[in-house]
């Protein structure tokens, strides 16, 4: 059998699995290029709910100590808490330990910068220049940096969501919603159902324990969601919000008790901004072309940037945009913070949902029929420059966007994105068309053109 | 110089220079991995240190699969206590002991309750240096929890061995200097269980070190001048994690740390245990005449260096063990150098007499010189074997030439001692005799002997 490499040190972070790369080595030596690039200042550091998290945990404290920042831990805390934290206390950087929708056995570190704002890759690239050199800045025992904690951290985050959401809370509060949440025994258990009451919804939360584990897949994708629609038929919610181990992003199951693809928590959250909030949407070539449609509706101009959190920052900071985030279910609303929050998601999509009236089916089915599939192929990434190369041969004669991959768009506005993943060794196909088996079909046709270049 | 120093007794270095997070995390893994996961307690004195240096004690031990239970600040025979009447496998130590605040080390003690023997650590060492650690997967990694009754449950095990009533019965006022180390609660809180009045002072634990933190006399000036200020009948000085103890008469008079063991051995002779007493090789043999005194009672020597002493102690069955840097082991409670059982112990001894100064000065006591030459490791061994060869001076007994850690040299009612220091590139000359000036001429002969040697 190969040899299966774990380790995953890169732009966006660092990732392992635990028991084999997730060392305490590899953490307090990361620990302290962070520390020695900031130098000194407060970090703040936060986990999810992985067994895993506590012993990161203790390797980051020491290792940033060591260098002279002090540190205000937050325990288990979401991520977009860290974020908001890092800003709030005017901290020199964040670093959350959370491997988000991976399985247990994963962990990663993910290093914010000042800003709250992911490490964009220039900065990155920094950091990991420090680690490499492992020349990192060690204090002398009288300037040791000093530990503190911050248990309110995660409820002034909501407070401040509360308070964007200002006098509409009246009329959420108005529809009396019923809404079941599933937390995944993540980070965000015990914090999402205080949160929705003070929003006047009535709440239900499933699997909001910080101490069992993973009680699915954290990834929160229709295929994992089968607990929380049978919770929303039984409970006869109005709508249940399904969060990931880290709580930066949000899937939707209907009243029906149907989960919808992973595209409409960004969707909804779109055609409910206020028209008071002006600017473009900012997303990624693999989301649904229904923000397109709102955008026409709404008058705003819609921004594709390549996929990644850190890329659909940085064109909403540029743009001033009014909402952005990915199809995988991160929402991002620029008047709390430049960060994917699935407790402002929820927020927005409930403030959405009372204006509008009527059913989540119903606001589902306001928008045009489509349906978006997604495969990926294992493919090293020597080897994907070549396939994408072949790609871009194949699919000369359509209209095609080569800003990252290759996107094709065909006059009936279907299209088609093919990428090389940034975090694993795959190849990402997405398609959207007007039905399943139409999409499916794009998509098809796309791995065979794959299959047949690598098949020479 | 590099000031790190990964050795028998743990690991111990400077924050900031060598004593990096790195090789805390390497250490304490290889410790994980070396009793293969497993519960392991941990305790830290209270310098300011403690806290960088505890977390990366906790990242290793928890990826190697150990459950760690946190006694957080606590004195270090305490934690002792701990893992050998729990069903721990081992515990950590983060203390730097006496020396000054700028140090920190990690003390490695396996699971009864004993730092870890020679061969052991040898063993710990070369799973450090291999760096094949035990790493759990993330369904095999244990929680950690805290542990806030095992200072408590140390003074309920002294104050049990101690006669309390006769301790009450005299109503002794005692100073006490806790350095503001792990002993600032319980010193007093001893002192009190077992009825005596207190007037403490450095009992801020998150205020540094008033002073080194080594109970030798030339740190014990406070402790003097609030003996005499107070008229308390007795002054204690404490280090940083508890196991040493300096002694303050009640005329203010401080007899040295050598009179420490002698205070020691005579309370336990005088109740009559059974059992050799042992100390190390260095320290006065005013223990020797007061064992004699006692019947002609056992004395056994050992190296230097508690694990020596206690494991010793343990094997021969001791009444009382020690050294003569003020740490003293009593079987009956616990194998560690413990200043909180030694205070009690004195206490006692002066309760049953007139006053601590008459105890002192009716102990036998001789004139210690201590000298250190600075020496390159690879050099001191074969100076020292050189030496050997030379053969004993003429004034000592060859029957009782000890050449095993070391060479010492002794007759009727001298001796000098010469050994490579374990810490620092240094060899060691330390002679004891009747007076000050025979004493200084024995170390001032062997100094001489060693220079031309080198």
């Amino acid at each position: 059998m190969p040899t299966v490499r774990t380790l995953k040190t890169g732009v966006s972070g660092i990732r392992g699995v635990v028991g084999e790369s997730f060392t305490p080595q590899l953490l307090v030596g990361f620990a302290q290029a962070f520390g020695t690039y900031l130098d000194g200042g407060t970090v703040v550091v936060g986990r999810d709910t992985r067994p895993s998290g506590e012993m990161a945990r203790n390797a980051l404290i020491g290792g940033l100590l060591a260098t002279g920042c002090d540190v205000l831990d937050l325990g288990i805390a979401p991520v977009p808490t860290i974020q908001h934290t890092v800003r709030r206390v005017g901290a020199s950087g964040g670093i959350a330990i959370t491997a988000s929708h991976n399985p247990q056995e994963w962990n990663a570190l993910k290093f914010i910068h000042r800003d709250g704002v992911m490490l964009r890759p220039y900065q990155a690239e920094e950091l990991l220049a420090v680690y490499y050199q492992a020349n990192y800045t060690l204090v002398g025992s009288g300037r040791l940096g000093k530990l503190e904690s911050d248990p309110g951290a995660a409820r002034k985050h909501l407070d401040e969501i509360l308070d964007l959401v200002g006098p509409d809370k009246e009329l959420i509060a108005k529809r009396r919603f019923r809404v079941v949440v599933d937390c995944c025994n993540g980070a965000a258990a015990g914090l999402t159902q205080p949160f929705l009451r003070s929003l006047g919804c009535e709440v239900i939360a499933i699997n909001n324990s910080r101490d069992r584990g993973f009680p699915r897949p954290p990834e929160p994708v229709p295929q994992h969601l089968g607990q929380l629609e049978a919770a929303v038929r039984e409970h006869g919610a109005d709508i249940g919000f399904a969060q990931d181990a880290d709580a930066d992003r949000l899937a939707i199951v209907t009243e029906a008790g149907v989960a919808l693809g992973e595209d409409f928590a960004l969707v909804f959250a779109c055609d409910a901004t206020d028209p008071s909030e002006p600017g473009p949407f900012v997303t990624t070539l693999s989301t649904s072309r229904m923000i397109d449609e709102i955008g026409e509706r709404q008058g705003r101009q819609v921004l594709r940037t390549p996929v990644g959190e850190i890329n659909v920052v940085e064109a909403m900071r540029r743009h001033n945009a009014a909402l952005g985030g990915e199809g995988s279910g991160g929402v991002i609303w620029p008047r709390l913070q430049l960060c994917r929050d699935s407790f402002a998601g929820m927020a927005l999509i409930l403030r959405g949902l009372a204006r509008r009236g009527g059913t989540v089916t119903e606001w589902k089915d306001s928008f045009r029929p489509g349906a978006v599939v997604r495969a990926r192929v294992d493919c090293s990434a020597a080897e994907a420059q070549s396939v994408m190369m072949a790609l871009r041969e194949a699919y000369s004669g359509e209209q095609v966007d080569l800003t990252e991959g290759l996107r094709v768009v065909w006059p009936d506005g279907s299209w088609l994105h093919v990428r090389p993943s940034n975090t694993e060794a795959i190849i990402r196909v997405v398609a959207e068309a007007d039905d399943e088996s139409a999409a499916q079909a794009l998509r098809d046709q796309a791995l065979e053109a794959i299959a047949a270049h690598r098949g020479r | 110089m590099n000031s790190l120093r990964i050795a028998i007794g743990g690991a111990r270095g400077v924050i900031g220079e060598s004593l990096t997070p790195d090789v805390i995390v390497n250490y304490s893994h290889a410790f994980g991995t070396y009793v293969e996961g497993g519960r392991v307690l941990i305790s830290r004195d209270t310098r300011p240190s403690g806290q960088m240096v505890h977390h990366c004690v906790l990242a290793g031990l928890l990826a190697a699969g150990c459950e760690v239970v946190d006694l957080g600040v606590c004195p270090t025979p305490a934690l002792q206590l701990a893992v050998r009447t729990s069903d721990a496998v081992g515990g950590i130590a983060i203390t730097a002991g006496h020396n000054p605040t700028e140090w920190n080390a990690l003390k490695p003690i396996r699971a009864d309750g004993i730092f870890l023997n020679s061969a052991q650590a040898g063993e710990l060492l070369d799973i450090y240096h291999q760096r094949d650690f035990r790493k759990a997967t993330w369904d095999a990694l244990k929680p950690y929890s805290h542990d806030v009754v095992a200072g408590l449950q140390h003074l309920d095990a002294i104050a049990a061995e101690l006669d309390t009533d006769l301790i009450r019965s005299r109503n002794l006022l005692v100073a006490v200097d806790c350095v503001n180390g792990a002993c600032s609660e319980y010193a007093p809180g001893l002192l009190e269980r077992i009825g005596c009045r207190v007037v403490a002072m450095n009992t801020e634990t998150d205020q540094p070190f008033p002073h080194q933190p080594e109970p030798a006399a030339e740190n014990l000036s406070q402790l003097r001048a609030l003996v005499q200020a107070t008229g308390a009948d007795a002054g204690f000085a404490f280090d940083a994690d508890g196991d040493r103890l300096g002694v303050v008469c009640e005329d203010g008079s401080a007899p040295g740390e050598e009179m420490t063991i002698c205070l020691a051995t005579e309370m336990i002779l005088s109740r009559g245990d059974p059992g050799p007493v042992v100390v190390n090789l260095c320290t006065t043999q005013a223990v020797e005449d007061i064992a004699a005194a006692h019947g002609d009672r056992e004395v056994i020597r050992t190296g230097i260096g508690q694990a020596y002493v206690s494991e010793q102690a343990l094997n021969s069955r001791a009444c009382v063990a020690g050294e003569g840097s003020g740490g003293c082991l009593f079987p009956r409670i616990n194998y560690a150098n413990d200043s909180l059982a030694t205070m009690g112990h004195i206490l006692q001894l002066v309760a049953g007499r007139t006053s601590l100064r008459e105890v002192v000065a009716s102990l036998p006591r001789y004139a210690m010189t201590k000298a250190a030459l600075p020496c390159r490791t690879h050099n001191a061994f074969s100076a020292l074997e050189r030496l050997r060869e030379e053969g004993e001076p003429a004034w000592a007994d060859p029957a009782q030439t000890e050449l095993a850690d070391g060479i010492k040299y002794r007759n009727r009612d001298r001796w000098v001692y010469v050994r490579v220091s374990a810490t620092e590139p240094l060899i060691r000359v330390i002679a004891e005799a009747p007076t000050q000036g025979e004493s200084e001429w024995l170390v001032r002969e062997f100094l001489s002997a060693i220079r031309r040697l080198i």
